[in-house]
């Protein structure tokens, strides 16, 4: 029997039991393995004072050696930790990517999203404090200002067909 | 006859029972429960491998459970 600090082996009648410390090597890290040599091997787990107990023997016409299966069994358990611990701390960075690969096949803004859209402390994307996108008709009003306008084209017209008159002070 | 212990927390329930009747034209099958294992008492018929059809049963609850896992997207 070897020891080592995570995983245990004991080879008997050409079946190979490991012994994993569950702490360390998942359960779904053992199953993730189990799976890749369930073709090759007969494999069975079992669980015993929080380790998870595996027993792995070679299929009959595969030719390999129990100790050989037990070994790749290893390696792809700490393979498949491993990756889990890697997707666990890039969690958060394969999400934002999603996110904005997601967000840039969604196309352009409409005109909705513009105004909904937040620019912080400016305020409302539209907003007009100083009245630039209201027109002149509205701001000096049409009416008065067609007024003005008839008054100098008739005194103007006054002043074609007769002599212009002085100004009086 | 030959016995397999599978644990409850390990091997989900209704993959033994996918497994257990994938086997049944090879064997008289029968399933209880205990504390912590569901057992599976293994007879072969006449001409089959007994050892070969525990195996075999085995891996295929084994794999059944961890694609149950693999569709629910997390640890059971």
């Amino acid at each position: 029997m070897t020891q080592e600090s995570q995983v245990r082996a004991e080879a008997v009648d050409g079946t190979v039991t490991l012994s994993f410390e569950e702490s360390i090597y998942p359960k779904d890290a053992v199953f993730g393995a189990a799976y890749v040599l369930l073709d090759r091997a007969f494999v069975h787990v079992d669980r015993k004072e929080g380790r998870l107990l595996v027993s792995v023997r070679p299929k009959p016409g595969i030719g390999l050696d129990a100790s050989l299966v037990a070994g790749e069994f290893e390696n792809e358990a700490l393979a498949q930790a491993w990756r889990r611990e890697i997707l666990s701390e890039n969690r958060a960075l394969i999400e934002g990517v999603t996110t904005r690969a997601l967000g840039g096949a969604a196309g352009p803004p409409g005109l909705d999203d513009l105004l909904d859209a937040s620019v912080g402390e400016l305020g409302d994307a539209f907003d007009d404090p100083l009245g630039i996108a209201v027109s002149w008709e509205e701001k000096y009003g049409k009416g008065q200002g067609q007024g003005e306008a008839s008054g100098a084209v008739e005194s103007g017209g006054a002043g074609a067909e007769g002599p212009a008159k002085e100004p009086k002070p | 006859m030959m016995e397999l212990r599978l644990h409850k927390e390990l091997y989900a329930s209704d993959a033994i029972g996918v497994a257990i009747e994938a086997f049944a034209p090879f064997a008289q099958i029968e399933r209880r429960e205990e504390s912590a294992h569901w057992v599976v008492a293994i007879a072969a018929k006449p001409g089959e491998d007994e050892p070969q059809i525990a195996g075999e049963l085995g891996n295929y609850a084994l794999g059944a459970t961890v694609d149950g896992v693999k569709r629910e997207g997390g640890t059971r």
